[in-house]
């Protein structure tokens, strides 16, 4: 192991610590010396005691302050608050590298994206955090998203089209957006970090409400007993992507750990959350400072851009019976399964080649090692295309009218409706 | 030539193993006269080569040929109907599952878009046939049809009738010809005597489908279980391979639902 030579290091190492640290100042030293955490110590607000401070010079962490002068003059009371002070994130370097990075407007100043990133388990008041901002950027996520798909693919089911809208805009997705942005959080957060971490707590998960939908009374019913409930009462009652809209559940023990351990599934929820969040308050910072058409450019751009194979999200239970009423339903002749090739009907592996038709056209094909499989796999290609029927790659979204000289909307393809409710 | 003389000798020994001792012995003297060094064994590569050279597929056969030139390999640049080896695209969509006012069906792009992967042209003495079963289906049978008569198509498309259907035709098809007391008369006669009336007696005698019968009757509850008490002893019967391996089809197939298969 080599040895650490720390006076070859520049002093921008050592200072950025000691700027950042809570142990660097007053207040801390104090509830040091009073045997506290360090931890609670910078999260612990306006107490009266704390106000009461000895003064900076009683406290001394090692640092020569004339050799190595703190890289940012913190404003005063800096470190009491929640998070930083807005007039701070003028000074940050990872938030005008996040502004620049992002191509994002000029008239979106690096305060309201330093705001976008602060998450409301940081932050309670609602005039710092980014509760409003994430509220408006999660509608207009949403509304593009499900235009595009309803547009794009306007057969797809219910329950395909709900999973459809998570895969591109549900949280995992908006975390891993976030995330390849290349924003990065606090440890802590606090009044001292740096504007352009992201903060968020990873002890409570914060009270924010960014979405629609309302908590159903028999919720805990159907969590305990695995109650039913059908898609109709998912479109009224649940979340915009059908799920039952849940009460923070009481997870003490992980909750308890989450100091101790490097991290576990309860944090890792909680940051996922806090990513998710800030993907759509910056959103909805473009859509409040630069208006609308930025915003949906850079929804296009970083949602709706991403690859999902809508043909993995089917599930049937009965295909083959599906696919003869939807031939009943609009009028083709019964479908029939018919043999194209095979091989090794005698061996071990056979594979067998059927296609389903309808008088003379092929619905579907699929190879399978029994004739049965085979039937059933070509009976769900068939399905398959049927419901991911699209009128084209550049199919028109009703928001497209709202752009300055478009042309009038003609109206769009609208099916029927699903064969089967799922 | 020794080949020739050698071939009758091994299927005679074949002969010999599959049949009884009396005519094995005219066999062996039959061979002992025309072979007297004995059998000669399949044994060297040549030999070998000669009996794994075994004529292609049929389908790499030129069909219009005469029977001694069928064992050639065509030579001309006929295209032969082979399955590919992935299935198409389900984000392809068929001809007659697009909608009627989708430009590509307007513009009767059938010939040209999707000749090649989705729709299976007839040849052309087929043509009285879907002109028949033109009549109830308007537009998408019209838009195929004028394809199906096209001279330009290959007469070598092959038919979807020729190929063989895994599933039977439906014993019967939904005439709707019963009645009222027609069904009463059914669930009574499935009441008074489930095991007499069982749902295929009842169903070749109405000719109507089992699953019609099943819809409108149900068997009494004491004939349901111990129709259940049987099924359970035959359950209970099974060694742990056979329960494994109904389990395992059944996870299989529901894997297969899943799309992971």
């Amino acid at each position: 192991m080599k040895r650490l030579r720390i006076d070859r290091w520049t002093g921008q190492l050592l200072l950025a610590r000691s700027g950042a640290s809570p142990a660097s100042t007053p207040r801390a030293a104090a509830l040091r010396s009073a045997a506290l955490s360090r931890c609670t110590a910078v999260r612990s607000q306006s107490t009266g005691t704390v106000r009461q401070i000895p003064k900076e010079d009683d406290y001394y962490d090692g640092t020569d302050h004339t050799r190595f002068p703190p890289l940012e003059q913190l404003p005063p009371k800096a470190t009491s608050l929640p998070s930083p002070p807005p007039e701070r994130a003028l000074q940050s370097a990872k938030l005008a590298a996040l502004h620049a990075r992002l191509s994002l407007p000029e008239r979106l100043p690096l305060q309201t994206l330093a705001r976008a990133l602060v998450d409301a388990s940081a932050d309670e008041n609602p005039q710092f955090n980014n509760t409003n901002l994430a509220f408006v950027g999660q509608s207009l996520i949403n509304y593009h998203v499900a235009e595009w798909i309803m547009c794009r693919y306007p057969r797809l089911p219910m329950g395909i089209l709900y999973a459809a809208m998570k895969g591109y805009a549900g949280p995992t997705s908006l975390h891993h957006v976030a995330r390849s942005w290349g924003v990065e959080h606090a440890a802590v957060p606090g009044g001292e970090v740096d504007p352009g971490l992201l903060q968020f707590s990873m002890h409570k998960p914060g009270d924010a409400i960014i979405g629609f939908g309302y908590r159903r009374a028999e919720a805990d019913g159907m969590k305990k007993h695995k109650w039913r409930h059908g898609m109709s009462s998912r479109v009224v009652f649940d979340d915009d992507f059908g799920e039952v809209v849940d009460s923070e559940e009481a997870k003490d023990e992980l909750q308890l750990r989450a100091d101790t351990e490097y991290g576990n599934e309860y944090t890792r929820s909680l940051a996922e959350k806090a990513f998710a969040t800030c993907a759509r308050a910056v959103t909805g910072a473009i859509y409040a400072h630069a208006g609308r058409d930025r915003a949906k450019a850079f929804i296009k751009s970083h949602v709706l851009s991403r690859t999902l194979d809508l043909s993995r999200l089917f599930a049937f239970k009965k295909p083959t019976r599906e696919l003869s009423m939807l031939c009943a339903r609009e009028d083709f002749e019964p479908p029939v399964a018919r043999l194209l090739s095979e091989t090794g009907r005698l061996s071990r592996t056979p594979v067998y080649v059927v296609g389903i038709f309808s008088g003379k056209d092929k619905l579907g094909e699929a190879a399978g090692a029994s004739l049965e499989h085979a039937r059933t796999k070509a009976a769900m290609n068939a399905l398959k295309s049927w419901y991911l029927y699209s009128p084209g790659e550049g199919v028109r979204v009703p928001s497209d009218v709202l752009a300055e000289d478009a042309a009038p909307w003609e109206p769009a393809y609208i099916d029927m409706g699903e064969i089967i409710g799922h | 030539m020794e080949a020739m003389v050698t071939r009758p000798a091994v299927t005679c020994c074949r002969r010999v193993t599959f049949s009884g001792p009396t005519s094995s012995r005219l066999v062996l003297s039959n061979t002992a006269t025309t072979l007297p060094s004995g059998t000669r064994q399949k044994s060297t590569a040549a030999r070998t080569r000669g009996a794994l050279n075994i004529p292609p597929h049929d389908s790499f056969l030129n069909p219009n040929s005469s029977a001694a030139d069928r064992k050639a390999r065509p030579t001309t640049g006929q295209i032969i109907y082979n399955p590919p080896s992935s299935a198409a695209s389900v984000f392809h969509t068929p001809f007659i599952f697009l909608p009627k006012e989708d430009p590509r069906r307007r513009a009767n792009l059938g010939s040209e878009l999707f000749a090649a992967s989705t729709t299976i042209h007839y040849p052309s003495n087929n043509k009285n046939t879907t002109t028949t079963t033109n009549t109830n289906q308007p537009q998408s049978q019209t838009t195929t049809t004028t394809t199906s008569t096209n001279p330009n198509q290959p007469s070598a498309a092959a038919a979807a009738t020729d190929f063989p259907s895994i599933e039977g035709e439906p014993r019967y098809r939904a005439r709707h010809h019963l009645t009222k007391a027609d069904i009463e008369e059914m669930r009574r006669l499935r009441a008074s005597d489930p095991v007499g009336n069982s749902v295929q007696a009842l169903s070749a005698r109405f000719r109507c489908s089992k699953l019609f019968v099943m819809m409108c009757c149900q068997a009494p509850p004491e004939h349901r279980d111990r129709v259940q008490a049987e099924l359970d002893a035959a359950k209970a019967r099974w060694g742990p391979r056979r329960a494994a391996a109904r389990g395992e089809r059944r996870a299989r197939m529901g894997m297969l639902f899943n799309g992971e298969l």
